[in-house]
């Protein structure tokens, strides 16, 4: 049963993520605006990290099976409903409704899992499936987007959480532990708000990272997804790094901080457009993730009671910090974007100026460039319709090869710029979450 | 003295790696990663064409007549020729700066030699022109001494663009058949102008 309920929780946290690198194929199937793309992401945390709070007031009012259940069945409902949307808007809808079925079986969740393994190894299993499916979901859903569809990634969730339904039904609940009032204990604030502010730092890391790499460097999907899993796979090496160097709690997550806005920082400044130059700062961003999330979520729910509560404050947290990024970063890099197209536009100019092509291949190099450039507003163009039409000389064919490779990378150049700004941004939020671990005030010994 | 604590191991060891990993991006130029930049349209710049004919001419003289206009303008000459490409109205500086940038491209070209003879530029005047076949063989037959003498390139050129209607041009960049015959009239009644006013000279 447990194995299910840990499954649940880690598609639940996928989910987060997962359409991140299916934005731009949702944004064409569903004939959607870049803004209302962007809420197939935003309405899914937004919706998720306002809804844990209450959903966790309201379990210990409900049989924990039914609650579960209920909450693992929502979302199937809505992760199918999604598969099947045709609209942006019915996508945007069963991703809310979704998010509603995600947060009551998150709380179920934890509940069935310390049902089944006790306090310490089910609160473990829930937050590492947690930090697993966060990390795995940008990675999951381009591979998926890339090998099949966008409606893919919503498909595939539907029988695994299917089956964690009975599996959630099956549980025996646990047993009342006696003499502890159910409001006994404050929530968190300061590790949940360095959950917040590290969730909006990693946003940046994956989020911008994936529309860098597909938008800015014209990757696929699929290369996009692979390039991206580093970062989970450094997150799996940071608690081994963390055993063996045995530093304080505090200090670790001090140290994660650092090394998420270190890594944010090594990808505002990549040397080049080769996949290459992100991997050593999204291993940064990994090992940061591993040594944080989990850490930070055990801290802000460690003996805390009602457990469902504190875990409905660290969704809430990590998931309105989401929201807070995309809503900090999008604008941003958006606007950064747009001021990226003259200094682009002019260093296409000047290599076609400057270009070794006869004057009158010139003109029709500019002519389709033109005509290509006016069509794709609003994106990092695709040239090489507007070279594919050309009816060149063979002998002129090198050249234009060669022009086109140059303007490309003029392209990459302009949209690594325009994505720098936003990096720098995702550092100095993860900078405000270290600044948040550092103690006010020594305490006065006895 | 007391040993060092073990959790500092950790910091120092990210420390290291962060430095080490933004040292390396820094070094290899990450920080300079950004699309060309316009050169200065005032300094001296290289004006080559692939090719050596009145198009080649055509060319050169274009290029270094913008950039000559993006200088007296202030502007760089990519986002001159950014703007020149915009349908739109023209102001009067941009067409004046055009005009003279066209102006002293052609002085330029006639003091560092890159200036053809007139000669040189007989065979691709008359292929693109529509002349009658006699009348086309009988100009060819003329000896190139005599086509320089009666003609220079330079005062043929001067008197084109001061013929040529700049602001009627760029309206109708996007028509490649009526660009090339506001460009063709321009030079005819150049060729002429500059022929009689030899004649008037040498009578």
């Amino acid at each position: 049963m447990a194995p299910l309920l840990a499954v649940t929780v880690a598609l639940v946290l996928a989910d987060s993520a997962v359409v991140t690198l299916a934005l731009p194929d949702i944004l064409q199937h569903l004939d959607a605006s870049v803004g209302q793309v962007a809420w197939v992401l935003i309405a899914y945390n937004l919706v998720l990290g306002l809804a844990a709070v209450p959903a966790a007031m309201g379990f210990s009012r409900v049989n924990t099976r039914i609650f579960s259940a209920t909450g693992i069945a929502v979302f199937v409902g809505a992760s199918a409903v999604c598969a099947m949307a045709g609209s942006i808007d019915v996508l945007i809808v069963a991703r809310c409704v979704q998010a509603i079925g995600g947060a009551l079986a998150l709380v179920g969740c934890l509940e069935q899992l310390v049902a089944e393994h006790g306090e310490r190894r089910g609160v473990a299993t829930w937050v590492t499936a947690g930090v697993i499916g966060t990390a795995l979901g940008p990675v999951v859903g381009g591979l998926l987007t890339q090998a099949i569809s966008w409606q893919a990634i919503f498909v595939v969730q539907v029988p695994f959480a299917a089956l964690a339904v009975p599996a959630a039904l099956a549980v025996r609940p646990a047993r009342a532990v006696p003499g502890i009032a159910p409001d006994r204990h404050r929530p968190a604030v300061r590790a949940n708000v360095t959950l917040a502010l590290l969730s909006a730092a990693l946003t940046a890391a994956l989020f911008l990272l994936v529309l860098l790499l597909v938008q800015g460097w014209g990757r696929s999907p699929a290369t996009a997804a692979i390039t991206v899993s580093v970062v989970p796979i450094a997150a799996l090496a940071a608690r081994p790094l963390a055993r063996l160097l045995q530093p304080p709690p505090g200090v670790e997550i001090a140290v994660g901080c650092f090394l998420v806005a270190g890594g944010l920082l090594g990808l505002a400044l990549p040397p080049s457009a080769n996949l290459a130059w992100t991997i050593a700062p999204q291993a940064l961003v990994g090992l940061g993730l591993g040594l944080t999330v989990d850490r930070l979520t055990f801290r802000a729910m460690e003996m805390r009671l009602p457990r469902a509560r504190h875990a409905g404050w660290t969704i809430g947290a990590r998931h309105v910090g989401v929201v807070l990024g995309l809503a900090i970063l999008t604008p941003v890099f958006t606007a950064d974007l747009q001021d990226a197209q003259v200094p682009a536009q002019e260093a296409i100019t000047s290599l076609v100026l400057d270009s070794p092509l006869t004057p009158q291949d010139k003109i029709a190099v500019a002519q389709a460039l033109g005509s290509e450039l006016t069509s794709q507003q609003g994106q990092v163009p695709d040239l090489h319709p507007a070279f594919a039409e050309l009816n060149l000389d063979p002998e002129e064919r090198s050249a234009a090869a060669q022009l086109e490779r140059d303007l490309n990378a003029q392209l990459e150049r302009a949209a690594t710029r325009a994505f720098r700004d936003s990096f720098l941004i995702g550092a100095g939020l993860a900078l405000l979450a270290l600044l948040t671990v550092i103690p006010l005030r020594r305490r006065r010994k006895p | 003295m007391s040993a060092m604590p073990r959790w500092v191991a950790l910091p120092v060891a990210a420390l290291v790696l962060v430095s080490g990993v933004v040292w390396v991006q820094l070094a290899n130029g990450g920080g300079t990663y950004e699309p060309l930049h316009p050169a200065d349209a005032c300094a001296e710049r290289a004006v080559t064409s692939r090719d050596d004919g009145i198009e080649g001419l055509a060319e050169r003289l274009v290029l270094l007549g913008i950039k000559d206009a993006a200088c007296s303008l202030g502007v760089s000459r990519e986002a001159l020729t950014l703007e020149l490409a915009q349908p739109g109205a023209r102001t009067d500086a941009q067409i004046d700066a055009l005009h003279e940038g066209l102006l002293s491209a052609v002085g330029r070209m006639k003091k560092d030699g890159s200036l053809p003879r007139a000669s040189e530029l007989v065979d691709g005047a008359l292929d693109s022109a529509n002349l009658n076949g006699l009348l086309e063989r009988a100009i060819r037959a003329i000896p190139d001494s005599v086509v320089n003498t009666a003609l220079k390139t330079d005062d043929v050129l001067i008197r084109a663009i001061d013929d040529l209607d700049l602001r009627a041009l760029l309206t109708n960049l996007g028509n490649q058949d009526d660009l090339n015959q506001q460009i063709e009239d321009a030079v005819t009644r150049a060729v002429k102008d500059s022929l009689t006013a030899r004649l008037r000279n040498l009578l």
